[in-house]
This record gives structure tokens, sequence and C-alpha cells, in this order.
């Protein structure tokens, strides 16, 4: 038996043009030659910063858009020309509020889907009571999408994903949005998918989430992979570094580039967590630039400052910044 | 069998998923309220200038009453996929798009019937136009006919909203036009011949042509023809509406031209 996902050299380029009278074509590459292949049953994770060609690549292998070159398969099947069989194998769940029918209830956008998805008649009521159970909305069917929470929606996603009880899932950033309860509580779903032998493509920008899950990852920046492996060997691109996490409230982007230009130091970057900033610097392991970031942060209001080992995070900023 | 399934059942429930006039409220208002005094318009206006008698009017704009549900109704059917965010999701499906899109617009064409009927029976009630009882029949044949040429005409116009976003300027227009086009308020032999052709080609035309010879007294057999060629004219544009999905789904993968995730 084959592998789920196969994909080679594959390429996509948008075209758009803008202007009425001198009407001009610009061309993206969103997708500049992708190589992979998860095999069945795999946890696979696609991993990337807005704009680097996760979506594209996922569109191009369910169907959805046609590569501008290059091949992928879906269980054998090629997705371009053998598009009914590739759909009948694979399921879409994507994050966010859109992709329901707010004005039926969550049954019936069920009901609606099991019919486009092919689910036989006589399964159908069984197979949606069994998702229903899983994505734990039982006994709130009947009520109207509309006034469903974003963890409702979410839930209802991946069930409307399972309908057809695909062999190759495909999650896009399920838990964008999502609150930490309802989080795990989809990790754990996707877990127990995997190890029901569903092979499941995720997206996601959590690294938590990544290095829970995923059996292997594809960091994606730019259209091209740039590194492929186990989360543990994905950790090794960190490994000779030391990382610096300073909480901070106000830090100037200037001063963030200013960080990134003293000797010693790889990456810096700020993540905003409500008014909390938090500033990670990683720097070679034998160089202590602790001192010189604290200096450069003077008249910056400052809290917890430690020192600590790179994680799966630390080797993605490191991937992603080097590509 | 699946495919009637899909047809039927699929088919009333993105009825109810993606129409926005099911509200009692809407519903009452705009398709059979409206539809209505646009009839009680057309009578009045007809006796004032006399231009034609009140059967001429109230059986023809009884007809095209079904043109609201379904015109709008096949836009709706498809634009508000866009606006739902779903477009994606049923283009994944491994269904047959002919049976996905056009059991869509089946509920529409029923929606028409019972507003056609309801605006035949209120119109002719109030303005005391006397059907004969043994025209019903024909007259319920050529309003289904109508109704269901005239869903058929909405969805092939729903289709453009796969490729055009701003698809309600062609639904409006497009009702706009039936209204002038459509041999209902205006005979065609009071039009220039080139728009009297194109009022051929819409659906209405010949349904209400046939309702009339009916509602006249006319035997069946005078109705057929008309009525055949409103089915023809329902057909092609069922067939129009189907190559327009393909060919825009088609062309949507190739130049990403559906915001389709």
């Amino acid at each position: 038996m084959g592998d789920a996902i196969e994909a080679a050299r594959l390429r996509r380029t948008y075209r758009s043009r803008t202007g009425f009278i001198r009407r001009r074509t610009t061309e993206i590459e969103a997708v500049r030659g992708v190589d992979l292949t998860v095999a069945r049953g795999e946890l696979f994770g696609l991993l990337g910063p807005n704009g680097a060609g996760k979506t594209t690549t996922i569109k191009l292998l369910n169907t959805l858009l046609i590569p501008t070159s290059g091949t992928a398969r879906i269980c054998g099947f090629d997705v371009e020309r053998e598009t009914r069989e590739v759909r009948r194998r694979i399921g879409y769940v994507f994050g966010g509020d859109r992709g329901l029918y707010d004005r039926l209830s969550g049954l019936d956008n069920l009901r609606y889907f099991a019919e486009l998805y092919g689910v036989p008649p006589r399964d159908q009521k069984r197979r949606i009571a069994e998702l229903l159970d899983l994505v734990k909305l039982a006994g709130r069917e009947r009520e109207r999408v509309e006034g469903y929470s974003r963890g409702m929606r979410q839930r209802l996603h991946i069930a409307r994903g399972l309908l057809h009880s695909p062999e190759v899932l495909f999650l896009d950033e399920p838990s964008i949005g999502v609150d930490p309860v309802a989080a795990r509580e989809l990790r754990r779903t996707v877990a127990d998918l995997a190890a029901t032998g569903t092979t499941v493509l995720l997206t996601t920008h959590y690294m938590a989430e990544a290095d829970e899950l995923c059996d292997r990852i594809a960091v994606i920046a730019d259209g091209r992979i740039q590194a492929l492996g186990t989360p543990a060997e994905l950790r090794t691109h960190a490994d000779g570094r030391r990382v610096v996490e300073i909480e901070a409230y106000g830090v100037p982007d200037d001063t963030v580039a200013g960080l990134q230009r003293l000797s010693g130091v790889r990456e810096a970057a700020v993540e905003a967590r409500g008014a909390l900033q938090i500033l990670t610097v990683q720097s070679d392991a034998g160089v202590d630039v602790q001192g010189e970031v604290l200096h450069a942060l003077g008249g910056v209001r400052l809290g917890r400052v430690s020192t600590r080992e790179p994680t799966l995070e630390d080797a993605y900023v490191a991937i992603v910044s080097g590509s | 069998m699946r495919t009637l399934r899909l047809l039927t059942v699929g088919g009333v429930i993105a009825y109810r998923a993606l129409f926005n006039w099911t509200s009692p409220g809407m519903f009452v208002g705009t398709l059979l309220v409206g539809p209505l005094f646009q009839l009680l318009f057309f009578a009045y206006l007809g006796r004032e200038l006399q231009v034609g008698d009140d059967r001429f009017f109230i059986v023809g704009n009884a007809v095209l009453a079904s043109s609201l549900a379904c015109v709008f109704g096949g836009t709706m059917a498809i634009g508000n996929e866009r606006r739902f965010g779903t477009l994606g999701h049923v283009l994944l499906s491994p269904r047959s798009r002919t049976a996905v899109f056009l059991g869509r617009a089946l509920p529409y064409a029923g929606n028409g019937l019972l507003i056609a009927a309801f605006t035949l029976t209120g119109g002719a009630l109030l303005l005391g136009l006397r059907i004969p009882p043994g025209a019903l029949p024909g007259m319920a044949l050529a309003l289904t006919v109508g109704s269901l040429s005239c869903g058929f005409f909405g969805l092939a116009l729903g289709a453009l909203g796969l490729r055009f976003r701003d698809i309600w300027v062609i639904s409006n227009v497009s009702v706009a036009l039936m209204l002038l086009l459509t041999g209902v308020n205006v005979p065609p032999s009071a039009l220039p011949g080139w728009l009297a052709a194109i009022g051929q080609g819409l659906p209405i035309t010949h349904a209400a042509a046939a309702a009339r010879l009916l509602a006249g007294g006319a035997d069946l057999t005078e109705a057929l023809r008309p009525l055949g060629i409103e089915v023809l004219v329902g057909a092609a544009w069922a067939v129009l509406a189907a190559l327009l999905l393909k060919v825009f789904e088609v062309e949507s993968r190739r130049h990403a031209s559906l915001d389709t995730l």
C-alpha cells in the first residue's frame, strides 16, 4: 500500500490583474516546488508563517486548486485528474467562524453534508450520532448554528470533515481562536483519529500543539519546505543556542531590530500577550548576551527575565528566519 | 435512487440554508403581498390606458409572480455560499454537480408555483375575473411549467455567482427585463423586434401565453404548443446552468477565481 499523500515538485503561481485601461498582470509564486510524502496513518504537521504557502499547499492537495506544475497524489489518485476518487477519500476542516450554514441546526448541517459527501442514507443517522458524541455536541444538535460558540462551531467543522470516514484528513489551523480547554479536547480528538489509522495533515501556528501531536513536521516558508523531520530532529536546528526570555511592556520595533545586531545574537522576536510582550532572544550558547540585552532595553518596563533551553518554537523561528 | 435523494432532500435542506426570505414576515411581504400589488398596479394601469383587459394582466402577472422566488432564489442558492464561506466544502463533494445544483432549483420552483397560484387567486377574487373550472388543471400545468422554467433560469444566473461577485446586479436587471419582455404587461407586438426576440428565450413568456389561452376558455390542446416551447426554454436554461457551473468550477481550480476557503 502506497503513501497517503505524495507531492512532487508542486508549484502554484497566482496571477492577478489590476488596472482598467493599463492592465497589469502580477504573478505571485505561492508554492515553489514542494516535495513531501505522508505515510498512511501518519500525523503530519505543516508549519509556517502567514503567507508561507500552507493553505495553498492544502488547496492543491484537496483538489480545490490545480498545480501550475508538479504532481500530487492522495492514496494513489492524482489530484488534478482523478478528483472524484480523491474527494471520496479526504476530509477538510479549517479554523474560524465561517463555513457552516448559520440558519440551519448543527444536525441539518451534518445531514446536508452527509448527502454531499456520499454517506449512504441507511448509515447517516448512526454516523451523525457517533460524530455528535465524538465532538460533544450531542444534545445541542437541534440548535441553530448561528447561536453556537466558536468552540462549538469548530467541533461541528470536525464532525463534518469526518462524516464520510475519510482516509486523509486536512486540518487547517483547527484550533485558531479556540479556548485552551477546547483546544486540549481538540488535540485529543485529533490524536485519537490518528490512532485509528486516519492520516492527518495539520497546519497550525501553535508549536506546542505540533510538538505534542505530530509524528513529523515540515516547516514551509516562502513557498518551499525549509526543514522536515520529527519534532526532535527539528529541535536540533536550535542546538548550540541559548534563549533569554524577557517579559516586557512597550518594546519599540527599532529596539528589537537593534537587539538583532548585538554580537552573538542569532534571533530576536516579540510575541504580544495582551499588554504583556514576551521578548525572546536566541544567542550562541557560549555567549552570554543577557547583560547587553537588558542594557539595550533601558527605559522599557520589564518583568521576569529567564534563561532556558531552546524549544521547538525556537527551532521554528531559527528555520523561518534563515529561509 | 441516491441521486434522486440528493436532488430532493439535498435541495430542500439547501433551500432552508440559503434562501433569505423564509421567515414568515419576509415570505408574506416580499413574495405574496408584493406580487399581488404589482398585479393590481398593472391591471389598473391597463384599464386606464386600455392596453389590455383584466384577464391579460391578471393571468400574465400571476405567472410572472414566480420569478421573484425563482430568480432571486437561484441567485441565493449559489451566491449565498460565498456569504457563509461554504462553497469550498460544497465543491469538495464527490457527487455530481448537476444533481447537487439542479436539485436546488426545485424548491424555488415549488415556491414560485405557490406564489403564482396565490397571486392568481388573489387577483381574480379582487378584480372579479372568472376562470372556467375546466381550465384549472391546465392553468395549474402552465404555472408549474413556468415556475420550473424560471427556476432553472434563476439557477443559470446563480451560476454566474461562481465567477462574478456582484451577481445581485444581474438578478435585479433580469427581473426588470422579465417584467418588460415576457409579454406579461407589454404585448410582444408592441416591442421592437429584437426585444421581442429576447423575450421568446426568457422563461414565463410561453407559460403566460398558454395560461391566457386556457383562462379564455381554450382547450388544453390549443395550449400545448406554447407549453411545449416553455418546457424547451426551461430545459435550455437547465443545460446552460449545468454547463456554466462546470466551466466556472474548472476555471476556479485553474485560476483560483473563487474564495473557496
